[in-house]
């Protein structure tokens, strides 16, 4: 195989090693087959190209001109002439081809199937970069540049499936990246003519450099350290598309509208987890203590958890009844909110928003369509928001299984150990009302339920439980708990996500993206849906108490914002208000939280731990570098030995260099010829070493350590400043104790194969050397 | 017997001397010697080393650079007997050795010791008497005994061979077969004096002879004491395998035809052990083993003869391999 050709087939290799994680976004392995066939006929077109002896222009035009022969045979929609020629109208069949493609790609979800524009769009691109590939790796001989195209092709599957990030799926990338180098390099060195090892010893042509080992561990020690990387940083599991369709960040410059519409779960966590919280809603309201705002409800609940249902059906906001109660008004101001769903009290009797609202009639939930609040400054409601007294909902009935909604709220998965838990848990209570009350007294913290953001996952099946083990969750896991618990005794539960009381000044309530918070909603026969909050009020910045719940009771250093009054009738009063300490106190946790578990937490998160280690490691060597000093100067372990050998570092150090061929005499001369005042303290510490090594008694070592300091400094003297700090942030004899088996391996067999004469007919055993230049 | 034998408990269990008293002798040798050899002292100190090891030393230099000086001086600085064979291609084995005649008085045979028989013995350009003669001559000097008509006659002690040879006008002559050189501890070469030297020699000779002023500074009997106080001299195992790694260096050597032989070994580490007790040391360092690498390894190795014609010697190729061999080694890597 002539040269051009054999890097071309490594040229299209390698690029199909880096479409690997291209397995993460199409179904089966049905794309492989044109994928290739686009690598093969690009490579193909420029092989036969160069071999014809033509430049690099016309190269590149045969590849594009082959490329585009081959997507006309693909895709020419009865337009090309003889399948094979594109006219005008092939054109405009690929343009409609790729808006289908790129509808595709933005409505569908990895893994999809790699047909129709997908396929198109794949195939070409991986044309284009195939052409680029082979232009960089063979026709111009710039084989770093191919870094690019790698890249650029494992872009593409990263940034949309997520599972491409991977470490395996960077691996083939990673070593095909290598070889193209390797084998570029090899070409380079073949074309030297003869290969000798370092020895000046002839090596065959068949057989590996002698030179390349170090070449192959360096590239060994990169993949691997990469790979390590790779596994301690926390890479955001979701890919690159979700990350930009969540669209949430501050940044003063992006206005209005951040909080899209996404997975509410998603949101609550990530709110909760920002280390600078935001001004969402600004509200206003006649009600001295309004309770949470609802926004979502997930009453859906499967094996991943609650989730909320598709808000369709939708009623038109006049649907909104009244049912009694005291009515209050309240103004909002959205400062930054951009759900589709309307955050409101307790009961809304009427809304103040246009024809594109409407209520969903099982959940209550107020949606909008298009962007929803994105587009809303404000509006303004009424609402109800009844107090319950214990005695009445002690009282009240369950729902009646035959309620149309009693199979949507209380479906749960079988979770067997779930089930045995609630039993245990539930033994003894009879009511709704009690049942609820027995599973937040067990998630209380006197049952050591930890209020702790810090917490991997949650809401499915797995994390419920890991979550009762545990005994660590924040809202989520609480609400999730008691709705699954509750439903798994058949009681009609479900989680509402939505925002705490928020912060008050006179009448105004400020609600910051920190008072996003979960709870949960009770059926109960007669009062209907009654909230219910698992979560300690430790936990929640804003948290309302709620009369008719057993409060979970909480240590007395928490700041619970607002105390729960004795009568479930009463309010707080606004001197119930939080205490500027109470305040301050708050806020000290707050920022001790988003310290410890923001967004990037400090200290525990792998991510700083690396960066750490990647900053200290520059100081290693001399880190390392002085705790052998010491160790080798230690009383323990001191010897003439042992500080001879300090002695033979710090010369390597300071760049005396020292044969191990030389005796100590030796050694000490030439150390007093590079530093004039060594040779005191270089003659004692070699006259020691005479000592120990060679007669039958043991040296004196008392004075070595101060011999030893002596001649430091007098070799720190003798060298420039430069020398200096290198020698103490990069110890060179370091290295040297790194290669030092290698180095006198190396050497020996140097000296060896020197020595090795042709007289001796068993000398020659390495078969990889075919003789002697 | 008609010659002096030395008793063989004062060779087996002398009283030792301490490092201070040895190393005081050794001076005092040297500087006699030195007053007649001016500005040689390294050459006399390995002369003295291979003395006191028991050994015999090859003198390898062009005619007049003071080889039988050098031996003579050193005989003379020890009080022994020297005797002086002039090599040439009639001398007989029996004029070596003795030889056995009749006394018509005894009516019986009587040994007549040859030349040989003296403490030291000078033998002038050795290449110039038969092989049969050399052959006798380097039998004596390893196994320090004679026998005639089947006596035998144990040689003094302290004994030792000066030979001299002489490299140029080689016609006539029969160069000592390499497997005989090794008999030799060492080999020296005194070489030229330099200017200081020379004129310092010119001034002295001018008066008198300072050899014939030369009175011994020793007995033989403290030489023996000498010889073995040297021999008490530690040797570490570090500077063991040194020795054995060197002398193997020079077996695995490709530009060499012919390697050290253990022999070499043994008389590079007596050596050794005699330079440091002349030191006041009672060990031996691998410094002392370097000092004596080239006289002691040099003239028993054969370079190949692409080496030869490349110019290199077997000394460049010894101080080569010193350059190279580390001093404290790794076991099992050499």
């Amino acid at each position: 195989m002539s040269g051009q050709r054999h890097a071309t087939v490594v040229a299209a290799a390698s690029l199909c090693l880096t479409l690997t994680p291209l397995a993460g976004i199409f179904q089966g392995l049905g794309w492989t087959i044109p994928v290739l066939l686009t690598v093969t006929v690009v490579a193909t077109a420029g092989s036969l190209m160069r071999s014809a002896g033509r430049g690099q222009g016309l190269q590149t035009l045969a590849m594009v001109a082959a490329l585009l022969i081959l997507m006309t045979a693909l895709f020419n929609g009865g337009t090309a002439i003889a399948f094979l020629i594109p006219t005008p109208d092939t054109l405009g069949h690929w343009l409609s081809v790729m808006g289908v493609g790129i509808n595709d790609i933005i409505v569908m979800a990895p893994p999809v199937e790699a047909s129709g524009g997908i396929l198109f769009l794949t195939m070409m691109g991986v044309g284009m970069v195939a052409i680029l590939h082979d232009m960089f790796i063979v026709g111009l001989r710039t084989p770093a540049l191919s870094g690019l195209t790698l890249l650029t092709m494992y872009l593409v599957p990263v940034s949309v499936a997520p599972e491409a990030t991977a470490w395996f799926w960077f691996v083939l990338p990673a070593v095909a990246y290598l070889w193209v180098l390797a084998d570029d390099n090899l070409r380079r060195v073949s074309g030297f003519g003869h290969r000798f090892t370092g020895h000046g010893q002839l090596v065959g042509p068949r057989f590996p450099s002698p030179l390349a080992a170090t070449a192959r561990t360096t590239g060994a020690v990169f993949v691997a350290v990469t790979l390590i990387l790779l596994a301690v940083i926390p890479t955001n599991t979701s890919g690159l598309v979700d990350q930009v369709a969540r669209g949430y960040g501050d940044g003063p410059g992006q206005g209005d509208g951040e909080f899209g519409d996404v997975d509410p779960w998603a949101q609550l966590e990530g709110s909760l987890k920002r280390s600078d919280p935001v001004d969402l809603l600004r509200v206003e309201t006649d009600d001295p203590s309004p309770r949470y705002l609802r926004m979502h409800v997930a009453d859906v609940l499967t094996n991943d958890g609650f989730g909320p249902a598709e808000y369709d059906d939708l009623d038109p906001l006049g649907a909104l009844t009244f049912s009694g109660g005291t009515v209050f008004e309240a103004t909002v101001e959205n400062l930054r909110m951009g759900t589709a769903v309307l955050p409101v009290y307790g009961r809304p009797t009427e809304v103040d928003l246009d024809d594109g609202w409407g209520v969903d009639p099982a959940t209550g939930v107020i949606v909008g369509d298009g962007d929803g609040l994105a587009d809303v400054d404000g509006y303004s409601f009424s609402y109800t928001d009844p107090d319950w007294d214990a005695n009445v909902l002690d009282e009240a009935g369950e729902m009646d299984p035959g309620d149309p909604r009693y199979d949507r709220n209380t479906a749960h998965p079988d979770v067997p150990e779930l089930t045995a838990r609630v039993e245990d848990i539930l033994a003894g209570a009879d009511t709704t009302h009690e049942k609820t009350l027995a599973i937040m007294d067990f998630l209380s913290p006197a049952n050591d339920f930890v209020y702790s953001l810090d917490t991997a996952d949650a809401g499915h099946d797995e994390a419920i439980l890991n979550f009762l083990d545990t005994r660590q969750g924040y809202c989520q896991q609480y609400a999730a708990a008691l709705a699954w618990m509750l439903r798994e005794a058949d009681v009609p539960a479900r989680v509402i996500i939505g925002l705490s009381q928020g912060r008050r000044s006179d009448d105004i309530w400020t609600l910051t993206s920190d008072d996003y918070h979960a709870w949960v909603e009770v059926y109960f026969e007669g009062p209907g849906w009654v909230a219910f909050d698992p979560t300690p009020a430790s936990g929640v910045p804003n948290s309302v108490s709620l009369p008719w719940a057993a409060e979970p009771s909480d240590e007395p250093t928490d700041g619970a914002p607002t105390s729960a009054p004795a009568d479930p009738g009463a309010t707080a009063e606004p001197d119930d208000a939080p205490t500027l300490a109470d305040e301050l106190q708050s806020e000290d946790e707050q920022a001790a939280e988003g310290g410890a578990i923001g967004d990037e937490p400090v200290g525990s998160s792998p991510a700083w731990l690396a960066l750490l280690v990647l900053l200290a490691v520059p100081l290693l060597p001399a880190l390392w570098r002085s705790g052998l000093r010491r160790s080798r100067l230690g009383a323990k372990r001191l010897s003439a030995q042992s500080a001879w050998d300090e002695t033979v570092d710090l010369s390597a150090d300071y760049g005396v260099a020292l044969n191990d061929s030389l005796t100590p005499r030796q050694a000490a001369a030439a150390l007093a010829t590079a530093a004039p005042g060594a040779k005191e303290p270089a003659d004692a510490l070699a006259s020691a070493v005479e000592f120990d090594r060679y007669s039958s008694r043991d040296a004196d070592t008392t004075r070595l350590p101060a011999a030893v300091a002596d001649l430091r400094v007098s070799l720190e003297r003798s060298v420039h400043p430069k020398q200096r700090i290198r020698a103490r942030l990069w110890p060179a004899s370091l290295a040297a104790t790194l290669t030092e088996r290698r180095g006198r391996a190396n050497r020996l067999a140097a000296l060896r194969s020197r020595m090795r004469g042709p007289r001796r007919s068993n000398a020659r055993r390495d078969q990889a050397v075919t003789g002697r230049p | 017997m008609a010659f002096e034998s030395s008793p063989a408990q004062q060779e087996r269990n002398p009283a030792s001397l301490s490092p201070q008293e040895f190393k005081a002798t050794a001076e005092a040798i040297l500087t006699n010697v030195e007053w007649v050899i001016e500005g040689k002292s390294q050459t006399i100190r390995l002369a003295l080393a291979v003395m006191l090891a028991e050994g015999h030393l090859l003198l390898e230099d062009v005619p007049g650079v003071g080889k039988t000086q050098l031996a003579k001086s050193l005989a003379r600085s020890v009080d022994c007997s020297v005797r002086r064979i002039q090599f040439t291609p009639d001398l007989l084995p029996s004029d070596v050795t003795g030889v056995s005649i009749f006394d018509p008085e005894k009516r019986d045979f009587v040994f007549k010791p040859g030349a040989i028989f003296g403490n030291l013995i000078l033998g002038d350009e050795i290449n110039r008497a038969s092989p049969k003669t050399q052959a006798a001559l380097l039998e004596c000097m390893e196994e320090r005994q004679v026998t005639i008509d089947g006596s035998t006659y144990k040689l003094r002690s302290p004994f030792m061979v000066i030979a001299t040879q002489n490299p140029v006008e080689m016609e006539g002559t029969y160069p000592l077969p390499e497997a005989q050189r090794d008999r030799f501890t060492a080999r020296l070469a005194i070489g030229y004096p330099d200017v200081n030297a020379e004129l310092a020699m010119l001034d002295h000779r001018g008066e008198f002879n300072p050899l014939e002023s030369l009175k011994p500074v020793c007995s033989g009997e403290t030489i023996v004491r000498m010889i073995a106080t040297a021999r008490a001299v530690h040797v570490a195992p570090e500077l063991k395998r040194y020795a054995v790694d060197l002398v193997a260096a020079t077996r695995s050597n490709a530009q060499l035809r012919l390697g050290a032989s253990p022999r070499a070994t043994l008389q590079l580490l007596r050596c050794a052990q005699v330079l440091a007790a002349m030191d006041g040391r009672d060990f031996a360092l691998p410094d002392d083993v370097q000092q004596l690498a080239v006289p002691i390894l040099a003239h028993r190795l054969i370079p190949t003869t692409e080496t030869s014609m490349g110019g290199n010697d077997s000394v460049s190729i010894v101080t080569d391999i010193l350059r190279h061999v580390p001093v404290v080694s790794q076991p099992g890597r050499f």
